[in-house]
């Protein structure tokens, strides 16, 4: 079995441990800090399949983090308001199912990927970054200045959305939950690397004019990649906003981008689980370093410069080495 | 006379003041191996562009199995047949030779878009990519990432790369760029073989090269053809001798 194999069973497993540990000795703090890491990951997976299989530097992920919590508020809200969602033009009620939610969310961050996408992917290099990061602010002075979801104090979900057959409200429970989300989403993840589309993928992001010269259309496949990519931050940001019962524009603020981002640098970019050891890293450290000093990204922002200088492939790079061509 | 497989019609493109390419017809017949020669600067990179395209002209036509292509995008041109190589080796380096020769195969037959099966497990795909590898005589190395390949064999993964788009045309790019001789040798055998398979537009520096292969020889200066025929008329030229091939004797 190759070492990265050996590693992503134990983090997949590791991650599982934890919180049942923590369980057992009546620790439930932790088990919400293991979902956190479970949910940050998802987001990550997303990221990293525009990031890392597509090569899209979006500075903007925040933007569907974001819009999946959103999401929730919008079809949540209603609820605990004992309103309808809308009356016209035919009457919607608002839902509390979680299923329902999250496709929604899907939904929501796929439309919200295309358009950004179809825009951006015109452009390349650093005016990509850049004009992902202005839709994200874009959205995020919106969401501000929209005073029917509490505007810049945002707006909270008092009880935590279900789900059939779970008592979401019990911390293990909805760990289970955003664990299993996180597992099938880098089950999805592994099959689009290895996928005919994948290598479509990964040649548009090596060389795109080549790649036009086989038949193949760059633009359409990034596209494609970033609408997915999206639609998965999207669904972590639905479930981080169920996490905290609670939605702010701070979810799309370009920071939330660039911890995004951060995490999967850390962990790995392009690494299935790289995202995965990345988030658990980030709370690892904000949890340590932040009871050292307030100033803790500080120190992650050295870590984070020690894995750029030294450590090309983030952690799971430095532990797995470089990734073998399989045939 | 059979239809030009490939034919391009009074074509012009200009960038600026520039006129790049300046009315050029030229056509490719079954079979043949039609060499373009021309100095530095002379437009041919703007000419396979053109063709291939990656431009669009301002005037003008190209005409695929006699189906007009001007309209159509790069993709396109690619799908109906147009097999083009780079002048500089441009495989996806981190991808293998088997995997990059996959991605050529699926990409001709539009079959980009399947998100759940993995494409190296796909029998019918991985068996007319290997055909194609050996043809081009990289067997041994199909599991190399196509960035550790030596000069020479990344140009046979071009090649094989090309040959995996069924094409109608092949439009190579200087095909023996910065081969030793050894490997010039091995080239010509296989584009003279290839000829049967599909019509090659050549554009080539290796004189030698060019007069072994081609049937028919045009030369471009300042985006003109200012001479077009055998190999024995365009050595008897006395303006080629002039434009092109005195010149190429002194450097």
């Amino acid at each position: 079995m190759r070492r990265e194999t050996v590693l992503n069973i134990v983090l997949a497993l590791g991650l599982l441990a934890v919180p049942l540990a923590a369980q057992a000795m009546g620790e439930p703090f932790i088990v919400t800090l293991a979902t956190k890491v479970a949910i940050l990951a998802l987001a990550g997976v997303g990221l990293n399949i525009a990031l890392g299989l597509g090569g899209m530097v979006s500075l903007g992920h925040a933007a569907f983090f974001g819009i999946g919590g959103y999401t929730m508020a919008v079809l949540a809200a209603p609820v605990q308001a004992y309103e309808p969602l809308m009356t016209w033009p035919f009457e919607l009620s608002g839902t509390k199912s979680m299923p329902v939610i999250w496709l929604a969310a899907m939904v929501a961050g796929a439309l919200g990927a295309l358009a950004i996408g179809a825009l951006s992917l015109r452009t390349s290099g650093v005016y990509f970054i850049m004009i992902t990061l202005a839709f994200g602010q874009m959205l995020y002075y919106f969401a501000i200045s929209w005073p029917a979801y509490g505007g810049e104090d945002g707006i909270s979900i008092y009880v935590r959305n279900g789900f059939p057959g779970l008592n979401t409200l019990d911390p293990i429970q909805f760990f289970a939950l955003a664990y299993g989300v996180l597992m099938a989403a880098l089950m999805v993840s592994w099959m689009l690397a290895r996928s005919g589309f994948g290598l479509a993928l990964a040649g548009a992001r090596q060389n795109p004019a080549r790649s036009a010269a086989l038949g193949i259309r760059p633009y359409s496949v990034k596209l494609t990649a970033f609408v997915i990519s999206g639609a998965m931050t999207a669904l972590a940001g639905a479930l981080f906003a169920d996490l905290n019962r609670f939605v702010s524009p701070s979810m799309l603020n370009w920071q939330t981008s660039g911890e995004i981002m951060v995490l999967v640098i850390l962990g790995g970019v392009a690494r299935l689980f790289g995202p995965v050891a990345g988030a658990a890293l980030f709370i690892l450290l904000e949890h340590w370093l932040g009871g050292f000093s307030e100033y803790w990204k500080l120190f992650l922002g050295l870590a984070l410069l020690g894995i750029v200088l030294f450590a090309r492939g983030g952690l799971i790079g430095t532990l797995a080495g470089r990734e073998v061509a399989h045939d | 006379m059979t239809e030009p497989v490939l034919e391009v019609r009074d074509l012009h493109r200009a960038f600026g003041a520039l006129k790049a390419t300046d009315g050029v017809s030229l056509s490719l017949r079954r079979s043949e191996i039609h060499a373009l020669i021309g100095p530095n600067g002379a437009g041919k990179s703007t000419l396979i562009g053109l063709i291939a395209g990656n431009l669009k002209p301002d005037a003008g036509q190209v005409l695929l199995n006699g189906r007009d292509v001007t309209q159509a995008d790069v993709a396109a041109r690619a799908r109906a047949g147009l097999a083009r190589s780079f002048q500089v080796s441009a495989v996806a380096a981190d991808l293998t030779v088997l995997q990059n020769v996959v991605l050529a195969v699926q990409g001709a037959r539009g079959q980009s878009f399947r998100f759940f099966r993995p494409a190296l497990a796909n029998a019918d795909l991985r068996a007319a990519a290997e055909a194609h590898i050996a043809r081009a005589g990289l067997s041994g190395r199909r599991a190399i990432p196509a960035g550790d390949l030596a000069h020479g064999e990344r140009r046979r993964l071009e090649l094989a790369m090309a040959l995996a788009l069924a094409p109608r045309v092949f439009v190579l790019d200087e095909p023996m760029a910065g081969m030793g001789p050894d490997g010039a040798r091995e080239m010509t055998a296989l584009l003279d073989d290839l000829r049967h398979e599909a019509p090659i537009l050549l554009v080539e520096h290796d004189m030698d090269a060019v007069f072994a292969l081609a049937d028919r020889v045009s030369v471009l200066v300042s985006g003109r053809i200012i001479a077009s025929g055998t190999v024995a008329e365009i050595r008897a030229d006395a303006e080629v001798q002039r434009a092109y091939l005195g010149e190429e004797r002194l450097e």
